[in-house]
């Protein structure tokens, strides 16, 4: 079974605004990292949220066609357990903590699945480890810099261990060795089964990935392994994604 | 005279001991394109809203073209440097993105036709025609970042500062930003960029500032490829 099945999806966030998505369709694999370019306005983010079903929860929103995630729908799932099965991290920090400190950001997931108390010490001591932010722990997360407000939203999704992890722009903030961190930390969560779908304008940074997905106007215009797409020096200029 | 002038310039955070600045000593000309790199957490984003006395330096001195920050008001700041927040969720208010890109200039008494002239030129410019009408917060990252970066640049400031400028933008919404920034720089109007960007930086910069826990530990004078690790 694919983690990821998007069949004739379209959506607009209003009845009677335009469609950012148009019939999309495609799966990504078990273990598998999608990465998902194109211009701005194209519809990335979009379908990052429909994947991750707050799209299809909006109230103004109008979605068609169909979003599985570990075959189910996300239409027909609640939050709360949407979040364990496809965590996301917004393009956005500011937009996505709210506590006030880094630990308690990190331990709000697993505090809310009931887990243990020295199963939840666990989850975030190794996410703080894993993202190398040990030392940020006691901080206020809105004194700190983008790039590292980016990696405790990161790690606040990672505590929770979804099986499918959505990241909108999550490198853009980082500095060279931040993303050079959390390029060997998706290399090493995709080796241990995670599904990984990534947004990113620097394609350079992600070249490891499996697939790669280039959106135009809210429709699919190309999707492949991403050495064979990134080759193609012909249609990567078409699409205005050369340097 | 230099444009800005930082002397000892400290700052910490409320009830925080370590400073997020120590002892910065800078001059920054007006006519040149100064780009302010490092680490995530090494005061990047802090220096810069020192220079502009959004924070109070908590020790030394800040003079913008010789007359001091903390004597200003952050309107008469405003008027000499435009400042691009590198979360444009921070700075976009109005209901259109006609209406944002004009509000600078409306506030400065700029007539109403030279404003949609204006308007109009920066809207085409930064590829947002279709978007004139427009609520901000309802576009996409990129296209927010586009709004803020052309309303600031629309109130023609002296010098500007933008911070990480190119989050959000796509490759080649990013080269027509660089266009147009090498374009004010040519005119006279400098800038400092904070960018983790290097190809960015590279391009554009004939100054790259290194920071590194709120020191600067670089300060490097090239024209043209810096050859900064990217």
């Amino acid at each position: 079974m694919d983690a990821v099945t998007v069949k004739d999806l379209s959506y607009q966030y209003w009845s009677e605004g335009p469609w950012v998505l148009k019939n999309i369709n495609f799966q990504v694999a078990r273990g598998e990292m999608l990465v998902i370019t194109g211009l701005s306005g194209c519809g990335k983010s979009t379908l990052c949220y429909c994947l991750s079903g707050i799209a299809g929860h909006r109230r103004d929103g109008v979605m068609q066609g169909q979003v599985l995630v570990n075959g189910k729908d996300v239409q027909e799932l609640r939050a709360a357990s949407l979040a364990l099965e496809a965590g996301m991290v917004f393009q956005d920090p500011d937009t996505q903590l709210f506590s006030s400190s880094v630990e308690d950001e990190i331990a709000f997931g697993p505090e809310n699945i009931c887990l243990p108390p020295g199963d939840i010490r666990a989850r975030v001591d190794n996410v703080l480890d894993l993202l190398g932010i040990s030392s940020l722990m006691e901080a206020n997360p809105y004194h700190l810099s983008g790039g590292e407000k980016h990696l405790v939203a990161l790690a606040a999704v990672l505590a929770l261990d979804p099986p499918v992890l959505i990241l909108d722009e999550v490198m853009s903030r980082l500095d060279k060795q931040g993303v050079q961190r959390v390029a060997d930390v998706l290399k090493r969560l995709r080796a241990a089964g995670k599904t990984i779908i990534a947004v990113e304008h620097r394609l350079e940074t992600v070249t490891f990935a499996d697939q790669l997905m280039v959106l135009a106007k809210g429709t699919l215009a190309r999707l492949g392994p991403i050495e064979t797409i990134l080759a193609d020096q012909e249609f990567l200029a078409a699409q205005h994604l050369t340097d | 005279m230099h444009f800005l002038e930082l002397s000892q310039v400290n700052f910490h955070y409320p009830k925080q001991e370590k400073l997020a600045l120590d002892n910065i000593n800078l001059e920054i000309e007006q006519k040149s394109i100064t780009a302010v790199i490092g680490p995530n957490g090494s005061g990047k984003t802090t220096l810069s809203k020192v220079m502009i006395g959004v924070f109070p330096a908590t020790g030394g001195k800040i003079l913008l073209q010789g007359d001091p920050v903390s004597e200003l008001s952050l309107a008469e700041i405003g008027r000499s440097i435009g400042y691009v927040f590198q979360n444009p969720d921070l700075q976009l208010f109005c209901g259109t993105v006609a209406e944002e890109i004009g509000f600078g200039l409306i506030n400065r008494g700029c007539e109403p036709d030279r404003v949609k002239e204006k308007v109009d030129f920066y809207l085409d410019y930064f590829q947002l025609a279709e978007y004139r009408n427009a609520f901000p917060l309802h576009l996409s990252q990129g296209e927010k970042q586009r709004v803020a970066i052309a309303s600031v640049l629309a109130a023609e400031p002296e010098f500007l500062i933008l911070d990480e400028p190119t989050i959000g933008l796509d490759t080649y919404r990013k080269k027509i930003l660089e266009g147009y920034l090498q374009k004010i720089a040519c005119s006279g109007r400098g800038m400092v960029l904070i960018s983790h960007d290097m190809s960015f930086v590279n391009r554009l910069a004939d100054r790259v500032i290194q920071m590194e826990n709120g020191h600067i530990v670089d300060d490097g004078d090239w024209k043209g490829n810096n050859g900064y690790d990217a």
